[in-house]
């Protein structure tokens, strides 16, 4: 990367972060809609519930009075939203915002790990499908790995637990441990993140997608002159076959593992955005269930955010479109 | 050690294989897999809902808890309340079978509209697709759904409507761009120029020729993603209740035996769901490297 | 010969295999040529004639179907001496029928490792290859200056990046490339064509050579580009002398710069010798192919001669169907009945009609 390079980057860069601004505002104008579609008066409570005091909110009401339009709705719900007022947890009575962030930051920790752990695997094998085919090493690995995929993980997380618990001789269940289990805490933590590396579907499709993308770049003219001067074919391919596409499924697999998070958090019992969803719908309440989906949408667009930048980066014709 | 060989001496020009033979086995294994478990599940369900089953799946009999299988007639044995599991397994695709369909034929209808729509017509509207594609992509199918839960009811066909509403960018990104590039091959200026009416173009040219293996792909990925969308749900306890079977609510209801060592209840839906979803992947797998004369290394 | 011929090609067949026909497609089927030091032989003939696979096979760069399945090739370097193909034996076993290969066994496998290990040490070192999509056969993510010192420090002694860049910088000059200390630091995309072609002989060029293969190095260039490509390698010949194999369909990019040819078809030489004696007009003792090749040239003469362009009869050769017998044989306006049974029947090989003139047609043996 060269200096000269930076302000056109910039240029590119400032671009995506006005798509993702867009973005984010589409989000949230779906999520109202949803709301405001559904039967009852789910919005009034959301309005409501960005005051605070039984005087502004009887004030609201009578502001309010004639049901005003969708949009002057929206609107003064978004603003409320922007500064940070995400309304009250109808079940918690909490503000909505703190609470969002807190289960959030936990479930990126998941989400993050698990996406560590799925490279791991997925990566290598990808790799050595690619360059060597299918042949009596790959196949198994690539086979064992599509069905350990499919496998629901909601059941894998059941087999490990039990593994751990048994086997182990560890009986903690629950997150908060006693003193007895204190040591293997630490270890009981990784396993939710275990899971959803290895379960949720998500190593099967990153080796497919990371064995079709090298696939296609060995066979591109470029790599045909590396080998023909003698130089490394690794070094000139990994930009285009492997890098970039890591980048690209990442991006593209955070949704996936957010929602297979939802249900790993069931099964382990841990504080994050999917268990809080959870329970949210399952009582109405409307304002946490909005800011999950909006703080999940934030999550996977910071996602895309950088793997946008990586390919700006790396590909030195992006900086010019 | 690779072998090749050659049978005769003189090839004509129009020789070519048929498809079963010149196909990668491992590509002709995924795909009779997969159709061998679309039986089954076609099946399966047309004995579920005329009620032709083995026992009657709500049937509680408490002499035989969590027999093994093969006891007394159960073939798959039975669970923790001496309910028949294979009855119940085949009920439990009742649940997810129509919706699923409803989900596919909405993301495949409108989705091939739209990319017929955007590709053929104008382009004008590439940058809305565009748009509106990365705003679906940017919420987890899950969010959305316990979103639409809130909302509305957990309603298997409502839910399986949204579960298809996302899937419609995708497969109009997928149209538009084999139109796109069916365009810059010339193909479609030699069909117009060849004055054949644009009916024809599309409908047979088009989609038929050029978009029917990624639209089958399409489907297959549709219904594993139908199936694990709504065994979480009824896992979560958001689908089907209790005692009506569903395969995500089985395994969630036999979670606490499992814990004891009893895996049966648990394990058995937990492998119908693996081998169903394993088998709509592996069957678009092979069915596209089929279709696309590729090979599946 | 007085000296050994830095390369030495003798009845090279690389074969594909589509699987679809279940047939083998014989895209270089008995293959010889060699080329002197110093010299320049030009490879002449359509496409498909198996022009670029032979020159691919030398390199070891065949990665699909059997590929390589027979033959030697020998290159004898100030360093290197060995065929290229020596243990190729080791790897393949192959079955013949009524002449022709039926079956081949080989460990794929086993062949890459090895060809591998064998041509590290000659691959940009010994033999370097420009290709005929300049724009494509560059790395487009990394600046063109820097893969020219990537090959400058793997083969040279220079091994210091600051070095090597100064020693890019005159080749970048030497290709006739403007302003280089600017094109050093810019990426394929910005160059054009004609440049990306400069470029890529100057990453060949730089790893210092022995030999230098030139794959189509004009086609697909505009026609004045291409012009001031050919007087590019011109100079440079006369510069450096380099021993060149020039691949091309184009006659008058072969005959400006090669001494010897090789007329190609259907995956075989067809004739092989001094350029002044094949390509030149008025010379006798020429293939059938290649005099109606040249009669099909556009230029004022021919088209004098007849008063129109004469194109050559027939289908090119389907390399999957070899036919028995002459290949050029169905499209050959100069069988005489004396022939004709052995023309149709049984295939000449390459014989010497004269000093270093080599071809194979029943017309000039008995």
């Amino acid at each position: 990367m060269k200096f000269s390079a930076i302000r056109p980057i910039a240029l590119v860069l400032s671009r995506e972060l006005v798509i993702t601004v867009l973005l984010l505002l589409g989000v949230s104008f779906v999520v109202f809609i949803i709301l405001f579609a559904s039967p009852g008066d789910p919005f009034s409570v959301l309005l409501e519930g960005q005051l605070s005091t039984a005087e502004a909110k009887a004030g609201l009401r009578d502001a309010m009075g004639v049901p005003r339009s969708w949009y002057v709705q929206y609107l003064a719900w978004l603003a409320g939203m922007l500064s940070g007022n995400f309304g009250t947890s109808i079940r918690m009575g909490l503000p909505v915002l703190p609470e969002v962030l807190r289960v959030g930051f936990s479930t990126l920790i998941l989400t993050i790990g698990s996406l560590i752990i799925t490279l791991l695997i997925a990566v290598p094998i990808a790799l050595y499908s690619a360059l060597r085919g299918t042949n009596k090493i790959s196949w198994p690995l690539t086979m064992s790995s599509y069905v350990i995929s499919a496998l629901p993980v909601f059941w894998l997380g059941y087999i490990v637990i039990y593994f751990f618990t048994h086997k182990l001789g560890l009986f903690p269940i629950a997150f908060g441990f006693s003193s007895a289990g204190q040591k293997y805490r630490w270890l009981y933590q990784l396993l939710p993140i275990f899971v959803l590396g290895v379960g949720n579907g998500t190593i099967s499709e990153v080796i497919r997608y990371l064995r079709q993308e090298m696939g296609r770049v060995m066979a591109e003219d470029y790599i045909r002159t590396a080998r023909a001067k003698g130089a490394s074919v690794w070094k000139h391919a990994f930009k285009e076959g492997l890098l970039i596409p890591v980048t690209e499924i990442i991006a593209s697999k955070i949704p996936f593992i957010l929602g297979g998070a939802v249900i790993v958090e069931q099964v382990f019992n841990w504080p994050g955005m999917g268990r809080m969803a959870w329970q949210a719908a399952q009582d109405r309440d409307y304002p946490v269930i909005m800011g999950i989906a909006i703080l999940a949408a934030f999550f996977v667009r910071m996602g895309s955010l950088f793997q946008r930048v990586v390919y700006v980066a790396l590909n030195p014709r992006a900086s010019k479109e | 050690m690779k072998k090749y060989y050659q049978i005769s001496g003189q090839i004509s020009e129009f020789s070519d294989l048929p498809f079963w033979k010149k196909a990668d086995v491992v590509d002709l294994v995924y795909v009779g897999y997969g159709l061998l478990i679309v039986a089954l599940v076609v099946v399966s369900y047309i004995l579920g809902s005329v009620n032709l089953l083995p026992r009657d799946p709500q049937d509680i009999d408490l002499q035989l808890i969590m027999a093994p299988p093969g006891t007394a007639g159960r073939l798959l044995g039975t669970d923790f309340m001496g309910r028949d599991i294979l009855s119940r397994l085949i009920v439990g695709i009742q649940a997810y079978f129509l919706p699923g369909l409803l989900a596919i034929l909405i993301a495949l209808c409108f989705g091939t509209g739209f990319g017929v729509l955007v590709g053929y017509r104008s382009e004008k509207f590439d940058t809305g697709i565009t748009y509106f594609t990365n705003l679906v992509d940017s919420f987890p199918r899950l969010v959305l759904i316990l979103l639409v839960i809130a909302a509305f009811k957990p309603d298997i066909y409502y839910i399986m409507l949204v579960v298809g509403l996302t899937n419609v960018p995708v497969v109009a990104s997928l149209v538009k761009g084999k139109i796109q590039f069916l365009k810059q091959k010339n193909f479609i200026e030699a069909d117009i120029a060849l004055g054949l009416p644009t009916r024809i173009i599309i409908f047979r040219h088009i989609l038929w020729h050029h978009c029917r293996s990624l639209l089958i792909i399409q489907a297959t990925l549709g219904m594993a993603e139908a199936i694990l969308i709504e065994t979480s749900l009824s896992y979560l306890g958001f689908g089907v209740q209790e005692p009506t079977p569903s395969w995500g609510n089985m395994v969630q209801s036999g979670a606490n035996y499992f814990m004891q060592g009893k895996f049966w209840p648990s394990t058995a839906p937990a492998l119908a769901i693996l081998f169903t979803i394993l088998a709509f992947h592996l069957l678009g797998d092979g069915l596209n490297n089929i279709l696309e004369d590729k090979r599946s290394t | 010969m007085t000296t050994a011929p830095i390369l030495k090609i003798e009845d090279l067949r690389t074969y594909f295999y589509s699987r679809s026909k279940q047939a083998f497609i014989r895209s270089v089927d008995g293959v010889s040529l060699e080329i002197a030091k110093g010299e320049t032989l030009g490879v002449v003939g359509e496409s498909g004639s198996g022009k670029s696979v032979t020159a691919l096979s030398i390199l070891g760069l065949i990665s699909v179907g059997p590929g390589v399945i027979s033959g030697k090739i020998g290159f004898h370097s100030d360093r290197i001496q060995k065929d290229l193909l020596q243990d190729l034996g080791d790897f393949v076993k192959l079955t013949t029928r009524a002449g022709k290969v039926m079956e081949v066994t080989k460990d794929v496998v086993g062949w890459e490792r090895n060809t591998e290990r064998v041509m590290s040490k000659v691959r940009g070192k010994e033999i370097a290859m420009t290709f005929q999509n300049p724009k494509s056969s560059l790395n487009p993510f990394t600046s063109v200056g820097k893969q020219i010192t990537e090959a400058i420090r793997l083969h040279t002694a220079m091994k210091i990046e600051r070095e090597a860049k100064e020693r890019a910088l005159t080749w970048l000059d030497r290709v006739k490339i403007d302003s280089p200390r600017l094109r050093f630091d810019n990426y394929p995309y910005g160059l054009s064509g004609g440049m990306c072609q400069r470029a890529m002989i100057a990453v060949a060029l730089a790893s210092e050579p022995s030999l230098l293969i030139a794959d189509e190095p004009t086609t697909g260039l505009d026609a004045t580009i291409q012009s001031k490509i050919v007087d590019l390698l011109v100079e440079l010949k006369s510069e450096l002398g380099i021993t060149t194999m020039l691949i091309s369909h184009d006659i008058s990019i072969i005959s400006r710069l090669s001494e010897s040819v090789a007329v190609m078809y259907g995956g075989t030489v067809f004739e092989y010798g001094p350029a002044k004696h094949i390509l030149s007009a008025g010379f006798e003792s020429k293939h059938p192919y290649t005099s109606a090749l040249l009669a099909s040239i556009p230029s004022a003469q021919n088209i004098r001669e007849k008063g129109y362009l004469p194109a050559i009869e027939g289908d090119v050769l389907d390399t999957i169907n070899i036919p028995e017998g002459c290949r050029f044989y169905s499209r050959c306006n100069q069988v005489t009945e004396k022939i004709r049974e052995k023309c149709a029947r049984q295939e000449p090989d390459l014989r010497q009609i004269e000093s270093g003139h080599k071809v194979r047609c029943w017309l000039y043996f008995d």
